[in-house]
């Protein structure tokens, strides 16, 4: 993806659709119905996923590091962003491997994405709390995180089908 | 050799099942060393503790009552009754320590991000032979 006006503008609103998800996200308390420290609908992933796609593992890295960075200010909370930044690294690690393997679909790399997530917060919960004891949760947000996965890999596989006709590279 | 390709699979394909067989797996090799070891009969320890530091270490069956615990500016309220375990209370703003609910197995836990503070029930004698449990 060549560096222009254009494309830098487009980055930039793909990154306010991302923090916008976060914020959204927020409203809807996954953590209600499964009480785990960390367990999120994933909303933002749907526009690194896309961007992975459409863009490319540049672009999307960029939209994911400006999401963690700009999330973790508003939010106040400098821990927050050392969550979001190991969980986001661990998902774009993963879903980058998947995608150039080219051997699974949009929804196998979302749902490795999904689970590269979960495992990296797990790891920054580790860091923080300076306790294993949280790997416990584990089990419980992997399962979790083929659902979200899922859901994920279906919208974005949608928006990429209504997107191929749209110069975005 | 790994290549990209310019049209991405748009359905799932059979190889997807891959992904899902190893997250699963994953899952449950970390649930087997977790949750696998129990004791019928024998004591449980609860531990508590405040940013990796372990501030209670006392047998479940003495730990009775409520004990208030604070962390990173937040303060939690555990309750204990016959060897079950809760966070009654919490200022936090998530709240999940709370919606956690009981605990009362070795292996189990309640955790608090915002306080740093994780409760755990694990065995008084590690090296105990153990019995698992389904």
């Amino acid at each position: 993806m060549k560096v222009s006006a254009k494309n830098i503008a487009l980055c930039g609103v793909l990154s306010a659709l991302a923090l916008g998800l976060s914020v959204l996200e927020s409203f809807f308390p996954l953590s209600l119905l499964i009480p785990l420290p960390g367990v999120k609908l994933g909303l933002a992933n749907i526009v690194t996923l896309f961007a992975l796609y459409a863009l490319g593992s540049r672009p999307a890295l960029a939209i994911l590091l400006t999401r963690c960075v700009l999330g973790s200010l508003f939010a106040g909370n400098a821990s927050a962003l050392l969550f979001s930044l190991l969980g986001g690294l661990a998902s774009m690690g993963v879903m980058i491997a998947l995608r150039r393997w080219d051997k699974f679909s949009v929804f196998g790399v979302s749902l490795g994405g999904a689970a590269a997530h979960n495992i990296g917060q797990i790891a920054a919960a580790v860091i923080v709390l300076n306790s294993t004891a949280v790997l416990s949760y584990l089990p419980l947000l992997l399962l979790v995180s083929l659902f979200t996965g899922t859901l994920t890999g279906l919208l974005v596989s949608l928006l990429l089908r209504a997107a191929e006709r749209l110069p975005l590279r | 050799m790994p290549t990209r390709s310019s049209r991405p699979k748009y359905r799932p394909t059979l190889r997807d099942t891959l992904i899902v067989a190893a997250i699963v797996a994953l899952g449950l090799i970390v649930a087997a060393l977790f949750y696998a070891k129990a004791t019928r009969g024998g004591s449980v320890v609860v531990t508590v503790s405040v940013a990796g530091e372990v501030v209670e270490h006392t047998p479940v069956s003495q730990f009775d009552g409520e004990h208030v615990y604070t962390g990173n500016g937040y303060t939690l309220t555990v309750s204990a009754h016959d060897g079950q375990i809760c966070v009654s209370h919490s200022d936090c703003d998530g709240q999940d320590c709370v919606h956690t609910g009981e605990i009362r197995r070795i292996g189990q836990s309640i955790v608090c991000l915002p306080a740093q503070i994780v409760i755990r029930l694990e065995s008084a004698s590690p090296g105990d032979a153990d019995v698992i449990v389904g």
